[in-house]
């Protein structure tokens, strides 16, 4: 079974992100990169199929700038065996990277396709939705357990309030929330043997897609900053400013 | 020409501006004036020149230099993709992990069988061994394990050691262990359950001096039998292998002793910092070694031995260091005296850029040194200026960091006391580590 796990280079989450003078977007200069977090999340719950001998072969496959190799490297020192890159100087957007994976699922034939549930850049949740979508395949998404079993996948999902479960026939698609797993840490050796595992660069011709996006940021701004608290002198103050200015009681 | 004209001009009116006369007859504040406006003007004349600028050739786009290429020279401090692939994955790790357990490792001396576990997923004992004998190792690697060393020892000084104990002592007999010492244990290390092993070096007395050991290793038919004493030994209670460093007839040399061997015993000297390691007291009493256990062949070089461990040091210091950075500088921008973020003080600002300046000196020294470790250079003088510097000014980071937190720094409460412990363990430590 071919599993393909399309991830995302993103601001690492460590880094506190500030947005540009201009407001034209968040400020990537000396910025580190790293994989989204749900991306490293699909990684591993693919890596674990394979290790259960239900997978033989992870494709990692990102869209993104030649940078973006560096995140393909990470996936495969996780486990994945081989990587493609779609190599953009575009800001490709969620519709665009859709019809891109679906290019890709329809040359390399997957049985499953493990996504990350969003990215934690845009935010946008939207990536294996649409590509469930455009390739015509059940999807099980927000995972927190995934079981492969005689053609089919079973996944629970979270829900608000509690859990589903839902059975797709294979192929499907899957997004990944963030207790399906803990992505393990890559260890020394297979990082030098990531350097040895293919990793392909095409280009958008190559797939016969474009990402030229339809969407337009017109505006990125930090969060409004908090203003002090006050302090009051009585609980009756603190009562009447509850009741009367706060109005939440 | 026309700057001697207006100089004789100026100076003589110079001389009549400063004359009694001009008082006399009611004439300085004119003369003043046309001596002030001449010098003023007279010279901006004379900067013209005969020269006329030409284009010889036409350029389409204006022409920049370019950084070099890139080199794997001697002094190129670029690390590879690779390594700092390694760096994210230590470093995740030690964020993760060692951070959240640090002060429970400190508190509890010693460093918890899960944290081990953990660690056992980034396979550094793999990294120590060569292919052949089922590790990961195709070259030598000093100044990525080096990078090790300081990344393990941002997240926590002593779990550090007692994670990096064992892969010292691969790497030891990866690099000077004869066929059948090599055969015998380092397969073990890359197994499900490896040893734990460490390496004995320092001894309790004054002036120590590693080249002058008085544990003593003496021949006795097809055995060696070893007396004396040796400190601050990481892990040594739990240790299944110990490298000790002894005095033979020839100089130093080091033995191989299984943990257990009659005559060897640890006992119990808690330190100050780096608890989490377990350093502890070993003493040795008619220990009886096989002869085939004196670790090298012919080849052995015990300075390098100490040496690399004086760099795996600095590499731990250097880690510690940066852990202190950086938690002072968000610390400084943040806490408000007098109605502002104390990083406005000079005295803080200047502590602070002291510290930085300081470290990177420490770091690029103790880069150099490994780097040259890897390449097969002689290294000892760069190790022993890297481990000059960094046993003063770590300590003195360490210091620095209790000391900008006020008193908030002084408690448990804030994690620069105890990196303040432990860094000062790099002005002592002797063995325990090897790259």
């Amino acid at each position: 079974m071919k599993v393909l796990v399309p991830i995302k280079r993103v601001v690492d989450y460590n880094v506190k992100v500030r947005v540009k003078a201009d407001n034209s977007g968040v400020d990537l200069a000396n910025v580190k990169m790293a994989m989204n977090p749900f991306c490293e999340i699909a990684v591993e719950e693919a890596v674990r199929l394979k290790e259960k001998g239900v997978v033989t072969e992870i494709i990692a496959v990102t869209i993104g700038n030649k940078a973006a190799q560096e995140q393909l490297r990470t996936a495969m020192a996780l486990g994945a065996d081989r990587s493609i890159l779609v190599e953009t100087e575009e800001d490709a957007q969620p519709l665009a990277i859709a019809k891109a994976l679906k290019a890709l699922v329809d040359k390399e034939s997957p049985d499953l396709v493990i996504l990350g549930k969003q990215a934690i850049d845009g935010d946008n949740s939207q990536t294996g939705q649409m590509l469930a979508a455009l390739a015509g395949m059940p999807q099980g998404t927000f995972a927190s357990e995934v079981n492969v079993a005689d053609g089919k996948v079973k996944v629970t999902r979270e829900i608000d309030g509690g859990l589903q479960t839902v059975e797709l026939s294979l192929p499907a698609v899957v997004t990944t929330d963030l207790r399906l797993n803990e992505p393990r840490y890559a260890s020394l050796p297979n990082i030098m043997k990531a350097k040895k595992k293919p990793l392909e660069v095409i280009s958008a011709a190559d797939l016969g897609v474009s990402f030229a996006s339809s969407t337009k940021t017109l505006k990125v701004e930090p969060p409004a900053e908090r203003s002090a608290g006050i302090k009051v002198a009585s609980v009756a103050e603190l009562v009447e400013k509850l009741k009367n200015e706060a109005k939440v009681i | 020409m026309a700057k001697d004209a207006v100089g004789y001009a100026l100076s003589a009116l110079n001389k009549m501006a400063g004359s009694n006369v001009l008082d006399k007859i009611g004439l300085r504040k004119l003369v003043e004036r046309i001596a002030y406006t001449l010098t003023r003007t007279g010279f901006q004349v004379i900067t013209t020149t005969a020269r006329t600028f030409k284009s010889t050739q036409k350029l389409d786009k204006p022409q920049r230099l370019n950084a070099p290429g890139y080199t794997t020279d001697l002094f190129d401090l670029n690390i590879t993709d690779e390594q700092q692939m390694i760096r994210d994955s230590v470093k995740s790790f030690a964020s993760e992990v060692l951070r959240v357990s640090a002060e429970k490792a400190d508190s509890g001396h010693a460093t918890s069988a899960e944290t081990l576990a953990a660690a056992q997923e980034l396979g550094l004992n793999y990294f120590a061994v060569p292919e052949t004998l089922g590790g990961a190792a195709a070259e030598r690697s000093d100044v990525t394990t080096m990078l090790v060393a300081e990344d393990l020892a941002w997240g926590d000084m002593g779990q550090a050691i007692a994670i990096l104990a064992p892969m010292s002592v691969a790497n030891a007999l990866t690099r000077w262990g004869s066929a059948e010492q090599q055969a015998k244990y380092l397969p073990a290390f890359t197994s499900e359950n490896p040893p734990a092993a460490t390496i004995a070096v320092a001894e309790p007395r004054v002036l120590f001096d590693p080249m002058q050991l008085h544990t003593t290793a003496v021949k006795q038919g097809d055995s060696w039998v070893l007396n004396g004493s040796k400190s601050l030994v990481p892990v040594a209670a739990e240790a299944e292998l110990f490298l000790v460093a002894a005095q033979t007839d020839n100089g130093p040399a080091v033995f191989i002793i299984e943990g257990g061997t009659e005559g060897l015993v640890c006992g119990d000297d808690p330190g100050m910092g780096v608890r989490a390691a377990a350093m502890r007291p070993l003493t040795l009493t008619n220990v009886k070694v096989p002869a085939a256990n004196k670790l090298g062949v012919d080849d052995f070089d015990y300075r390098a031995f100490i040496d690399l461990g004086t760099i795996a040091w600095c590499a731990l210091a250097v880690g510690t260091c940066q852990a202190v950075l950086e938690y002072v500088i968000p610390y400084c921008n943040e806490r408000i005296a007098f109605g502002e973020p104390i990083s406005h003080r000079q005295a803080v600002a200047f502590m602070i850029a002291d510290m930085a300046i300081e470290l990177d000196g420490m770091r690029l020294l103790t880069w150099r040194a490994a780097s040259r470790a890897e390449q097969g250079k002689s290294f000892q003088r760069e190790a022993h200026l890297a481990r000059t510097l960094v046993k003063e000014k770590a300590m003195k980071i360490g210091t620095d960091g209790v000391q900008l937190l006020g008193g908030h720094g002084f408690t448990h409460e804030y994690p620069v006391e105890r990196w303040y412990r432990d860094l000062r363990i790099i002005a002592v430590a002797f063995g325990g580590l090897h790259l």
